[in-house]
């Protein structure tokens, strides 16, 4: 009566935890991609203000 | 404007097409766990987090100690960038251990040799993301850096040891027969392989995020160079 015969029912567990990990590495892919894109428009800007200094 | 270098945009996808074959593997493939259910699934991932942490972390040494000896500043990047993702990947490591212990210890913490080390470790290298913000000289930054990775590194041998030297709950799969670990479990072969095949995955994604984040300092080290370059105009 009391011997466990099923595995224990813990899917709501392994849900979180698969969200935690695919959460995780996907919002540091997307920091990468914000910051390389920020870095990217910094670059164009100062490109831009350059000839102006020439001038 | 650097444009992606091809080789890392075939590594990218190699390592995308990895990762979906892994989560198949973990999610479909491995058989449901005789008594812990599915949350033991979260384990294969669970560990090869642990493992990108770790090696991150070496590599930062290497990068370190040859920082020191070169003086190189590409060394100095590839040390940071190393150590920006390990500190993703134990985080990742460190609440997947919460959530498969909540069900299987009945809380989602408790004060184990190996929680406690793995969280100090942590802790070590988020310091070291943060010192290094306060320090404005790129070449002190850089010997800062390559110093506190390599004794930092003291925290990563200390953790991976811990279950093996200390009383512990947690169960070491690999190699224990410690009837006092609580969670463990014998492997399958079709688990093994699901665990074996994780491990290569995500030693894929270390190497490409690594390659991306050193491109994005690259990048960052442009902008920089420009920058100081206008304003000395």
């Amino acid at each position: 009566m009391f011997v466990q015969n099923a595995p224990a029912d813990t899917t709501s567990y392994m849900l979180i935890g698969f969200a935690l990990i695919f959460g995780t590495i996907g919002l540091y892919v997307l920091s990468l991609y914000v910051r390389s894109r920020n870095l990217k428009k910094d670059l164009a800007v100062l490109a831009e203000v350059e000839p102006r200094q020439e001038d | 404007m650097d444009a992606t270098p091809r080789g890392l945009k075939i590594l990218t996808w190699i390592t995308f097409g990895l990762f979906a074959l892994a989560s198949y593997a973990v999610l479909v493939y491995a058989p449901r766990e005789a008594v812990m259910g599915d949350v033991q699934r979260v384990f294969y991932f669970h560990v090869a987090a642990g493992w990108v942490g770790a090696l991150a972390f070496l590599v930062a040494v290497i990068a370190g100690v040859v920082y020191l000896v070169t003086k190189n500043r590409t060394w100095d990047t590839v040390g940071l960038s190393s150590i920006e993702i390990g500190v993703v990947f134990t985080f990742i490591n460190i609440v997947t251990g919460s959530v498969w212990a909540r069900p299987i210890w009945n809380t989602w913490w408790t004060w184990d040799p190996r929680l406690v080390t793995a969280t100090v470790m942590e802790l070590v290298y988020i310091a070291y993301l943060m010192l290094r913000q306060g320090i404005d000289d790129p070449d002190r930054r850089a010997r800062f850096g390559a110093v506190y990775a390599i004794i930092g590194f003291l925290s990563v041998p200390l953790t991976f040891l811990s279950i093996r030297i200390f009383r512990t709950i947690h169960p070491v799969v690999i190699g224990s027969t410690d009837p006092g670990a609580e969670g463990s479990f014998d492997m399958t072969a079709k688990m093994l392989q699901a665990f074996m095949f994780s491990l290569i995955t995500f030693t894929f994604i270390y190497v490409t995020l690594l390659w991306h984040r050193i491109q994005l300092q690259h990048q960052a080290d442009r902008v920089g160079q420009e920058k100081a370059r206008l304003l000395a105009d």
